[in-house]
């Protein structure tokens, strides 16, 4: 495995400290935000609640994916990569770019196969904040404008987004899933997955939110209201777990 | 002695102060990442390859111009403070959006409203405090038993999105579904086109949900000039 020095260790804790420090910032900033202009202690108790309890699955692939890349890169650089606005595909790419790149101006070690592949990808993630830094402002001003002389205006283009984001993410599931039934296919990662499991994880996902749905409508069990998607995703992935244990798909 | 009560401030004033440190944050950020390669080269005592660097330019090109379309578009979804948190810290559609979405639904505030606003916020920075705990309580697991941890949980993590928006569908289908229609009618024909044609790979999620949202920006222009929405 690479080797990772104590320095690059040192700067992820700053950048983990950091983020750690922002997002405690904002949190207090927030709520006594919301304090201010009179907002119910419960919804912020009930925000802080769903969002901690959702946030804990969909972070374990991320773990995963540091184990992946150290392989390549050591465990320090994956961490921070991954810790920031990195994901784990777009780090395979980028790495890959690397190699394609070094493997054809010829003979390279690993040193600088790791400081290419870093440099690549960290050049490559600055647009986002840089654009935050010096337009967001200028750019949100304009939305703040809309949203107070047209506020329908501004939620359709909201609702359009978030249609937008859900359409997207849902053809490429479906098709990509309808697509690989019975040829599984192996990304650049190694993991491989099947169709199969994928449009069943969804359909699982929709079954059982329509079940809490169920619950909360007509058995009036408004517990079930916050717990909702984290069960979801749990119980749709207790499914896809089962199936890719058995193996019922992989022969 | 009594604290003066400070005025309330109003929320173009509220937002003013969140951009301030938002953008000292963004900098702290970005100087840190920056400094990533730096003290790599400085300790391994090498240098990049220039010539691949060279070579890698339109790969580095490609993915400006995508994060830049990312921090447009997803700006309206991400509140203020959110938009700051998510673009320095990422996995936006898989993660921080959907969960955002998710405390915005239970809270059931008016949307574009400052209290759903601060929901965003408050939910967005949770998930970051979150997910920045799990990655380094697992860093010392992942040392000593990598290949284990990688050998049982890898086989499914294909599946969290689709065990994600199985979940939000629901939810998202019953608020946005004339919206949603036409859109989710496109994208599904351009990945069938797509897979048909041999470039299904490419059409992965991030990329279909940028062309979902220009084309959902296009229906939905047309449905709310003709009065449809």
């Amino acid at each position: 495995m690479t080797e990772s020095y104590l320095s690059i260790f040192i700067l992820g804790g700053a950048i983990a400290l950091a983020i750690i420090c922002m997002s405690v910032f904002f949190i207090v900033k927030a709520t006594r935000r919301a304090k201010q202009i009179g907002m119910d202690k419960k919804i912020i108790r009930e925000t802080v609640r769903s969002s901690a309890v959702f946030s804990i699955v969909p972070s374990i692939p991320i773990v995963i994916g540091i184990g992946i890349l150290m392989q390549s890169l050591g465990l320090a650089i994956p961490w921070i990569r991954l810790t920031v606005i990195g994901a784990l595909q777009y780090e395979l790419i980028a790495m890959n770019q690397a190699q394609t790149a070094l493997e054809s101006a010829g003979g390279y070690s690993q040193e600088v196969f790791v400081a290419t592949a870093v440099t690549i990808m960290t050049l490559s993630i600055v647009s986002g904040p840089v654009f935050n830094a010096v337009f967001y402002k200028k750019y949100q001003g304009k939305l703040a404008d809309l949203q107070e002389k047209n506020g329908r205006l501004m939620n359709t283009i909201t609702g359009a987004l978030l249609g937008g984001l859900l359409s997207g993410m849902l053809s490429s599931i479906l098709v990509g899933g309808i697509f690989s039934i019975g040829s599984p296919v192996t990304d650049g990662s190694g993991i491989t997955s099947y169709g199969e499991i994928t449009i069943i994880t969804l359909a699982a996902g929709m079954f059982i939110m329509g079940l809490c749905g169920l619950l909360l409508k007509v058995f009036k069990q408004k517990w079930i209201e916050s717990y909702a998607l984290p069960l979801t995703i749990l119980g749709a992935l207790g499914v896809a777990y089962a199936l890719t244990a058995s193996g019922v798909f992989a022969g | 002695m009594r604290k003066t009560e400070q005025p309330v401030l109003t929320r173009s004033q509220y937002n003013q102060k969140t951009h301030s440190i938002g953008r000292i944050f963004t900098w702290i950020a970005l100087g840190l990442i920056m400094l990533v390669p730096v003290i790599y080269c400085l300790e391994a005592k090498v240098l990049p390859d220039g010539t691949a660097v060279v070579k890698s330019l339109p790969f580095l090109l490609g993915y400006l111009v995508v994060g830049l379309i990312e921090s447009i578009s997803y700006a309206p979804l991400l509140g203020t403070a959110g938009q700051y948190m998510s673009f320095i810290t990422g996995n936006i559609s898989n993660l921080k959006l959907p969960c955002a979405i998710n405390s915005r639904s239970l809270s059931k505030a008016a949307p574009g409203s400052e209290e759903q606003e601060l929901i965003t916020t408050i939910s967005i920075a949770v998930s970051t405090i979150v997910t920045t705990v799990i990655i380094v309580i697992g860093l010392i697991p992942l040392y000593f038993f990598r290949a284990q941890i990688v050998s049982v949980l890898s086989p499914i993590s294909p599946y969290v999105i689709p065990a994600i928006f199985g979940g939000l569908t629901l939810v998202l289908v019953a608020q946005y579904f004339k919206i949603a229609f036409i859109p989710f009618v496109v994208c599904i024909l351009i990945c069938v086109v797509g897979n048909l044609l041999g470039f299904g790979s490419s059409l992965g999620q991030s990329t279909m949900v940028l062309v979902g949202m220009a084309v959902s920006g296009i229906s939905t222009t047309i449905l709310y000039k003709k009065n449809k929405i």
